[in-house]
């Protein structure tokens, strides 16, 4: 848990997310990198499939809203597994759409690669000739990769510059709501229940676990939800954390939330 | 059976039509673009209208009667209805006029949970925005049909 808690202070001007995935896609190398969070499989260089436990595979994805059933998924598994070409066999036997399956398998590529490409101090390995069964889909450049992940770190810090809520239990604030709450930030609303994390909510709602950072960190900002810190963490270090210059998008609500807040809990 | 780039290349067809992307709303990922970008830039110009279809998308206004959960349910603890699994799009497109241009953000419906939206940019003396509104709605049906 503390290396997501404690990595992603570091600000603007990073450098090179993986000089080890640089080399490789420089040298337009095959296989599987594994990373502490999540594994990159390389195909001549470029980027065709990512996964990462933090966020849900493309058969959650498209099982849970019912574009698959999970027989249909376990069936193309079989079939075309052993090919490396279940992707493709989704689509030739008419279970899938093509263009569905390229948004959602994109979808999840830079989502899992978001999390995979996350700060460690873990060294990366590569397993060269490794491929994934999922086979081709719509292979993306390794820059492409990198700057989508770097862009979406300073979104999630410029929506609320928190990133603990990215992996700590959450709670609901006490205080009623007195605004609205757009359907897709409620459904994840809905499920903050003081234990689970974005991961899990991610999971059961079959919901890129990118996109419910997203939904979590301007819930944060707008002073619904919180984390559930650890009691016995000195909590001296944690404003140093917070930049309020940051929360641009109409701050006093929020601001004057959480100022009470924190008031009350004194 | 198209996939993004048959959509997109579909969509540079249409008269007038100077650049189109694909683009997920929620992060403001460009899942495939085309052509020219107003800025030169295809992956700023996704984050940017990412930003406009978000907005449009969650605005309890235009989101019609029971999709959103309003000021009315103030009761902490109280969950509001919703329907459960995927409801339908609030919003079918958005479209912004310029004086050299249009721009129609259409959003696109999945039986998965997304967030992906077709953004075409339009010359204004040469597009004719009824015309694409309708092809773009077309496509972006297509685009998840098999």
């Amino acid at each position: 848990m503390s290396p997501a808690a404690t990595a992603p202070s570091g600000i603007p001007g990073h450098p090179a997310l993986s000089p080890m995935l640089q080399r490789l896609a420089a040298e337009r190398a095959t296989g599987a990198l594994m990373r502490d969070r999540g594994t990159l499989y390389l195909a001549e260089g470029q980027v065709v499939h990512a996964e990462s436990p933090a966020t849900p595979g493309i058969d959650i994805l498209l099982t849970t809203g019912g574009t698959l059933r999970s027989e249909g998924w376990w069936d193309a598994v079989a079939q075309a597994g052993a090919g490396q070409r279940v992707g493709r066999y989704l689509v030739d036997s008419g279970r899938v759409p093509g263009g569905a399956l390229e948004l959602c398998h994109l979808g999840a590529l830079y989502d899992a690669a978001f999390f995979a490409l996350a700060p460690t101090h873990t060294p990366a390995r590569f397993r060269y000739g490794v491929s994934h069964w999922i086979g081709p889909v719509r292979p993306v450049p390794v820059d492409a990769v990198q700057r989508e992940t770097l862009r979406r770190r300073e979104l999630l810090d410029r929506i609320w510059p928190d990133a603990l809520t990215d992996s700590a239990p959450l709670v609901r604030a006490a205080h009623p709501l007195d605004a609205p709450v757009p359907p897709r930030q409620r459904r994840v609303l809905d499920l903050v229940d003081g234990a689970r994390t974005a991961t899990d909510i991610a999971r059961e709602l079959g919901r890129s676990a990118f996109h419910i950072l997203v939904d979590l960190r301007r819930l944060a900002a707008a002073g619904m939800v919180a984390t559930v810190r650890p009691a016995a963490a000195g909590p001296a270090s944690a404003p140093g954390r917070i930049e309020l210059p940051e929360v641009t998008a109409d701050p006093d609500v929020a601001l004057l939330r959480r100022l009470r807040d924190a008031l009350e809990a004194l | 059976m198209p996939g993004i780039d048959e959509c997109l290349l579909e969509v540079m067809r249409l008269p007038g039509a100077r650049g189109a992307a694909v683009v997920d709303w929620t992060s403001g990922l460009a899942l495939g673009t085309i052509g020219e970008s107003p800025n030169g830039d295809h992956e700023a110009t996704a984050a940017e209208t990412a930003e406009v279809a978000r907005m449009a998308a969650e605005q309890p206004v235009f989101a019609g009667d029971a999709a959103v959960a309003g000021p009315g349910t103030r009761t902490p603890g109280a969950v509001p209805p919703h329907p459960p699994g995927l409801p339908g799009l609030a919003v079918e497109d958005v479209i912004i006029t310029t004086a050299p241009g249009y721009h129609i953000l259409r959003f696109v419906e999945t039986s998965f949970d997304s967030s992906v939206f077709l953004h075409l940019w339009l010359d204004r003396a040469e597009g004719n925005l009824a015309l694409a509104r309708m092809r773009l709605g077309d496509i972006a049906e297509r685009l998840v049909l098999a």
